[in-house]
This record gives C-alpha cells, structure tokens and sequence, in this order.
C-alpha cells in the first residue's frame, strides 16, 4: 500500500539523505551496537524461558511419581499426592471448555459477520476490547456478586464454570474473528453464488477453514484459564480437598480444590506444604499447561501445511 | 427451503445474543460491582464517644472498656424512623417502656453485683456503633448514684473516641437530658457533640437506693443524627492514606494500595518497554524467518507460564537476591517487596509487549523500509527514524495494554508483595530506596487476601468491591484508550 508522504515528512527526508550520505565509522559502529543488542534482548528473552523451565524441571521432577499424581494429600497436607487439585483442575477446565467454547464462537462470529457498521457493533467491539484487558481478580470479584451470591449458587464448581466462562470468553471471541477474518473472500462468494445460505455458507465454508485458528483461541485461553487463581479464588475455590474420582450432581455444588490455588496458599503460608510438594504441583500444572500450548501450536502447524 | 431458513435465523438469533452477551457482560460487572460498593457507603460509625457518670474530682480514665456488654444502663432505643426535631417534646418514654426495656436489665445483669460499684464507674460507655449511615441512633442513659456515693454532685463526662474527625463526620451526635428525677430542677441540656467533642457536666446528686428506683433517675438521650455528608466522608475517608480494615475502628484509605499499584505499574512497565521493544525490532527486523518460527512459540510458552508459578521463581530467585543487596543496610526480613514484584511483572509482561510490538512494526508497509535502504540508512537509524515513528500507534496500544495487565495481576502481588501497606515516600533517597525495596500491598492483592475472611455486606467488604471497581474503571479507561489507539494504527497502513 502507498503511503503519502506530507511535506514535512519530505523535509524530513532530505535530513535522512543528509544523514545517510555522511560516511563514517560511528554509523556503521552505532548501528553494530544496536543490532547486536536487539539481538541480545532477544536471546535473553529465551534464555529466561529456559532458565524458568529448566529451575522447574529440576525441582520439581524428583517428586514426580505416579502416587504423587494419584494420591490426596495426606498428613494436613505435608505429605501425599496432589490428585484432588489436578481433578479439579480438570473440572474446571472442561466444563469451561463446553460453555465458553460455543458462546465464543458465536460472539467472535458476530464480531466477524457484522463488521463495524452500526453502532451497536462499535460497542461490542469495544466492550470485548475492554473485556479482554479486565484483571481476572475483577471477574472473580464479579462472580462473587451474581454467582455465588446473587444466583445463590454458593463457592461451587457451577459459579466457577460461570466465571472461568467469561474470563476466557473475550480471548476466543478475538482469535475467532480474526480468523473469521482470514477466510478469503473468494471461497465466500463462491458458497454464496452457489446458492447456499448465508448459515450454510458459515456452517460448511468459513468456519472449517478457520477452525484450526479458532481451536488455537479456545486451548490457548483454556490454558490461560486454567493456570490462573484469581477468578476462582472466591467463586470455586477451596484449599484443602481429599476428594476422589466420584464424580455426581452433587459435585457441581461444592467447592474444588485446584492446582493454582493450592500453590498460591502454599506459597503464603510457608511451612504448611513442604517445598518438594509446592515444586511438584509447580511442574504439574506447568506441564498441563503447556501441553494444551504444544496442543495448540499443534494444530495451527498442521493447519498451516494442509492450507499452504 | 423453509429449514435451512429457519436455521438462518436461529444461528442469526445466536450470534446476536453471544454478541449482546458480551455487551452484557461489562455492563453488569460495572453495575454489580457498583451495587455491591454501596455497602461501603453503609458503613459502621468509625468513632464514639465514651461518657462516664463520675464523681467531680475523679479523672477521666482512659482505659474504658470498649467491650459493648459493659455499658451499663444505657439502652439502644429502636424506632429510628421518628428522629424528627418536631417532636422533641414528646420524647419522653414514659415509665413502663423503660422498666420493660430488656437490655437495662441484661446489662446491668451481666455486671458485677451493681451495689459494689462506686458512683464514678457507674456508667462507663455507650461508645455504639449505628448499624446503617441511612438510619440514626439513639441511646438512653440512666444517671444516678449508689447509696453509698458520698459526694454533693455528680459529673457527667464525655470525651471523643479515637480518631475524631468532626469535618467528615457522617453523623451529628447530641446528647440532652430529657427529664431530671423528682424533686430535681436543673436547666434543660443539649449538647452538640461533634461542635464539643469533649466536655464535662455537674448535676445535683440523685441516689438510687432500690432496682426499682433506678428508673427514676436522670434520662439522657444521645442522638446519632445522619448528615448529608455520608457518602462524601466515605468517599473523603477512600482517599486517604490509612488503610487498617480490621481493627476496631476500621480506616479505609486506599491511597497506598492505589499508589503502590500504579509504582509497581511503572516499575514493570520501565523494565519491560525497552526491552520488549528491543526483542520485537530483532524478531521483526533481523531475524531470518526460521528464527522467528521458533521464537513466537517460546514467547507462547513464556506467556503461558501461571502467574503463580512467576511469584514463586520471584520468591526463590529475586527475593534472596534483593534480600542480599540490600538486607543490611534496610534490615530487611525478607526480599519481598515492591522492586521484586516489579521485576517479576517484567517477566511476565514481557511476551505480550514483544509479540504486540513485533505485530505493530510488521504492520508498517515494506515500501518504508525499502525507502530507508535505498536511502542507505543504517538499521538502527531506520528502525529509530522510519519504523518507531510509523508504528508508534501500535506501540501505544500495545504498551497501554501491558499496564492495564500488570495493574490488574493479582498472583504475582499477592505472593511477592510482602503484605504491608505504606504510602510510598520520596522524600529523601533513602527513603525512597526503602519504598523501593520494602514491602508493600498493591489492590488486586488486598481485594484477594481480604476477600477470604471478610463478613459479607459489612463495610469493609463493600470496600473491597470498591477497590475492585477502581482498579476497573482504571484498566477500562486504559483499554479503552489502547483500542482506539490500535484502530488508529489500522486505519494508519
């Protein structure tokens, strides 16, 4: 695309060409030293991400074991295994994954379908702009308030589905419309010349061509669910759980222990939970997390093979 | 033909309401977290006053007892609703309602035997809280003497509870005397408590020689009156720097909870830009294609690293580090504080600034780099005079993002924060370097630390909400303020 130059963007110019006629060491030493620092910063970058890992690879891995994983904790929690969190871990991120799933889809269609023609499409951009950007600890606070409070659903599983829904909800509503927004236009003129319908049209051509970004949306945001405490602190959460694998109506009402919540208090009230532990869950939940991440990066690679 | 229209609209009909859902949404976290503020602004009283029945010559003691089953012979009076000044002259309870008033019984029960007690501990507090800043008090007190009471007059003596602040007073405090017992003629009394916050009265001795005869003695009546000013002193009270939930007098001042968030903000986002911006210029001017391949799925990994698990490597690396630079010179106990917060925040900014940067630059058009080339500019003098300058909406949305995140992260806070709140200081460097370094409470964290044992609907727990709701209106502005920049920068190529 063209860009217009204004006219002091043109007298700007004539001082780039000054700069760049002059030819000294300085420019060329100047411009080494930058280089070489951006590419610096990069590397650091990456080698934090290591460092990060490899620090929780290393403490955390001799704890790992098949009763650490299976086991509750035993002990008032200085001993045993971390299966209640890592349960409730997964509770709360399927019945996540079912509710916010669909509702982003259609949200993201939305954004994707209506554009930015009316004003009432301005405001839904805006609000999931804004939506996007809210602190998680503001939408616990807010399932406090018409969950668990208002909807008397009490610090349950139900309230922290509720929450966990919208908190991912903004995320997969953006990545769906973006990639909503990759669908060339061609393949949808060609389903609507065909005589198909504009849900059909939707249905069999825009949204299996984006799947795999909109798949990529919902794990990343799931992942990002389920590592975070804070939506949950006050609408499911509960420190100390020696529940099992039964699973019943009944469980939608109580409350669950999980992995996130379990290492903030462990970190909080040092000496409770023994560090081996803390570093096991440390790892387990970093594991689980980011195998939903390779899962993602998964897809959007294969994705990109079969399109390209 | 008519089915697959039908699912037309049906899908139509969902698309709508998942879109006006998310409407809804930020709509109703506005509004609940409103609704639910409002407890703040029904506040318990903050202070009292303690009044004793004393002998002239004794000093006011100090150490009263704030216990509320210790005031003995006064009386909560129900009824708020007739607090009119119009009726001043009926208010009188007449003799049967004060005998059957339950709580002079109790409490006097709960006392120990009353014979013993010397006339100057007679009455020793009716320091009540009104439930409601909506709805008055009143109290009824009772003053008279043992028999055993030796002195010609008595005293009545009042003095203002810790913290008395009669500029943000949310209520008028009056106290009168609404009858003098038989036999006894003393001028009316109506004082204004908040105008004389502390004072003493003499009375004509009466003594009580019977139960029965308590009843007759002098009846005061204090009178906690609302003023206009309820929801301006709560409001004057949130912006001050005291913030002590939990002590018996509760302060809400969330002055150093909000500074703290937004140095912690500054701190994280000092750090982060620079070298965000350094890392995004690499991958989006100098990498090769296959470098950058690998490097977004790290950042990915960077970023979907938990919070929590980010505070714990701050607990384990940064604090005993910081603990070591500085542990001697600041008696610090542990490194936890407001610069190892910040530097994790850094860490946990730091993916969203590169690959939102690295987004910005790519959207500038090739044909400015290009240009700059044939020029034969330099790298860096193109990044510095052609990319930044292009990209710069982008940058801003992307850096107003960033802060919106790290004021809001509430793990990283609540686990390296160190859990005290200070205001910061500046005054000198080393009063700087101790605010720099110590620890300190941010809101997100106050609002998840508290939120576990606080009583629901009580003032402090409507505070809460109101820190909630700072914090939002504050990330919304700066979301909002991102959006419109990014729609800037896409409007720009």
């Amino acid at each position: 695309m063209e860009v217009q130059a204004t006219y002091l963007e043109r007298v700007r110019a004539g001082e780039w060409e000054a700069l760049a006629a002059r030819r000294d060491k300085a420019r060329l030493r100047k411009n080494a030293l930058s280089s070489a620092l951006f590419g610096g910063v990069g590397a650091f970058t990456i080698l934090l991400v290591f460092l990060l890992l490899a620090v929780i690879v290393y403490k955390g891995a001799p704890t790992i074991s098949w009763e650490f994983l299976s086991q509750p904790p035993k002990e008032g929690m200085s001993a045993g295994g971390i299966w209640p969190m890592i349960r409730g871990s997964l509770l709360l991120m399927l019945g996540t994954f079912l509710l916010a799933t669909p509702i982003g889809i259609f949200g993201g269609v939305c954004l994707a379908e209506y554009g930015e023609r009316s004003r009432i499409m301005r405001l839904m951009h805006a609000s999931v702009a804004a939506l996007a950007g809210t602190p998680p600890i503001v939408y616990g606070l807010f399932g406090l308030a018409i969950f668990v409070l208002k909807f008397k659903l009490g610090v349950s599983l139900l309230s922290g589905w509720l929450t966990l829904t919208l908190f991912s909800l903004p995320v997969i509503v953006l990545t769906t419309e973006s990639a909503l927004k990759t669908v060339p236009s061609a393949l949808i003129d060609g389903g609507l010349a065909l005589g198909l319908s504009r849900w059909q049209t939707l249905w069999r051509i825009a949204l299996p061509y984006a799947m795999p970004g909109i798949m990529t949306g919902v794990i990343l945001s799931l992942g990002r669910a389920a590592g975070e405490a804070t939506p949950v602190l006050f609408t499911a959460s509960i420190y100390y759980s020696t529940a099992q694998l039964t699973l019943g109506w009944e469980t939608l009402r109580q409350p669950v222990a999980n992995l996130p919540y379990y290492l903030a208090e462990g970190y909080r009230q040092p000496g409770v939970v023994p560090d081996h532990l803390i570093w096991g869950a440390c790892l387990t939940l970093i594991v689980l997390v980011l195998l939903m991440n390779a899962a993602a990066i998964l897809i959007r690679t294969c994705a990109r093979r079969r399109y390209l | 033909m008519w089915r697959i229209r039908l699912l037309d609209h049906l899908v139509q009909a969902a698309t709508w309401m998942a879109g006006g859902l998310l409407i809804l949404t930020i709509v109703a976290v506005f509004y609940y977290l409103l609704a639910e503020s409002r407890y703040a602004f029904t506040r318990k009283f903050p202070y009292g006053f303690r009044i004793a029945l004393q002998s002239p010559d004794s000093e006011y003691r100090d150490e009263v007892s704030m216990d509320p089953t210790a005031s003995l012979l006064a009386t909560h009076r129900e009824g708020t609703d007739e607090l009119d000044d119009a009726e001043d002259a009926t208010r009188l309870p007449p003799h049967e309602e004060l005998a059957s008033m339950q709580s002079l019984v109790t409490a006097t029960a709960q006392t120990s035997d009353p014979a013993q007690l010397r006339a100057d501990e007679l009455f020793r507090d009716c320091m009540r809280a009104p439930k409601t800043a909506e709805q008055g008090e009143r109290f009824l007190l009772l003053a008279f003497a043992m028999p055993s009471y030796t002195g010609k007059t008595m005293e009545l003596a009042w003095e203002p509870d810790v913290a008395f602040e009669p500029e943000f007073a949310p209520y008028e405090f009056r106290l009168r005397l609404l009858r003098a017992p038989k036999g006894i003629s003393i001028e009316p009394i109506e004082i204004n408590l908040n105008q004389q916050p502390r004072g003493r009265i003499t009375l004509p001795v009466w003594k009580a020689h019977s139960q029965q005869e308590w009843l007759n003695g002098y009846l005061f009546e204090l009178e906690a009156r609302p003023t206009t000013t309820t929801t301006v002193a709560t409001l004057q009270q949130f912006f001050k720097p005291d913030w002590a939930p939990t002590i018996l007098y509760a302060r809400f001042g969330m002055l150093p909870l909000l500074l703290s968030t937004l140095l912690i903000t500054l701190l994280a986002i000092t750090f982060a830009t620079p070298l965000g911006l350094a890392a995004a210029v690499y991958l989006s001017e100098q990498a090769s294609p296959r470098i950058r391949e690998w490097f977004k799925p790290i950042l990915e990994i960077l970023a979907a690293i938990p919070t929590v698990v980010l505070g714990y490597f701050g607990v384990v690396l940064v604090a005993p580090a910081l603990q070591k630079l500085f542990g001697e010179a600041l008696q610090l106990t542990s490194g936890r504080g407001l610069l190892a917060t910040a530097l994790m925040m850094t860490v946990f900014i730091l993916p969203t600034v590169i690959s939102l940067s690295e987004d910005a630059l790519r959207a500038v058009p090739n044909s400015l780099r290009e240009g700059a080339e044939a020029l034969g500019l330099t790298l860096a003098e193109c990044v510095r005079l052609i990319l930044l300058p292009a990209a710069k909406s982008g940058l801003i949305a992307a850096v107003l993002l960033a802060i919106a995140r790290v004021m809001g992260e509430t793990m990283i806070v609540w686990i390296l924060s160190g859990g005290t709140p200070v205001m910061p200081d500046f005054s000198s460097p080393s009063a700087a370097l101790a605010t720099l370094v110590k620890p300190t409470r941010a809101i997100p964290d106050t609002i998840a630390i508290e939120m576990g044992n606080v009583e629901f609907e009580s003032p402090h727990y409507g505070h809460l909400f109101l820190l909630g709701l700072t914090l939002f209106v504050l990330t919304l502005f700066i979301n909002l303020l991102g959006f419109a920049y990014r729609k800037r920068a896409q409007l720009q190529f």
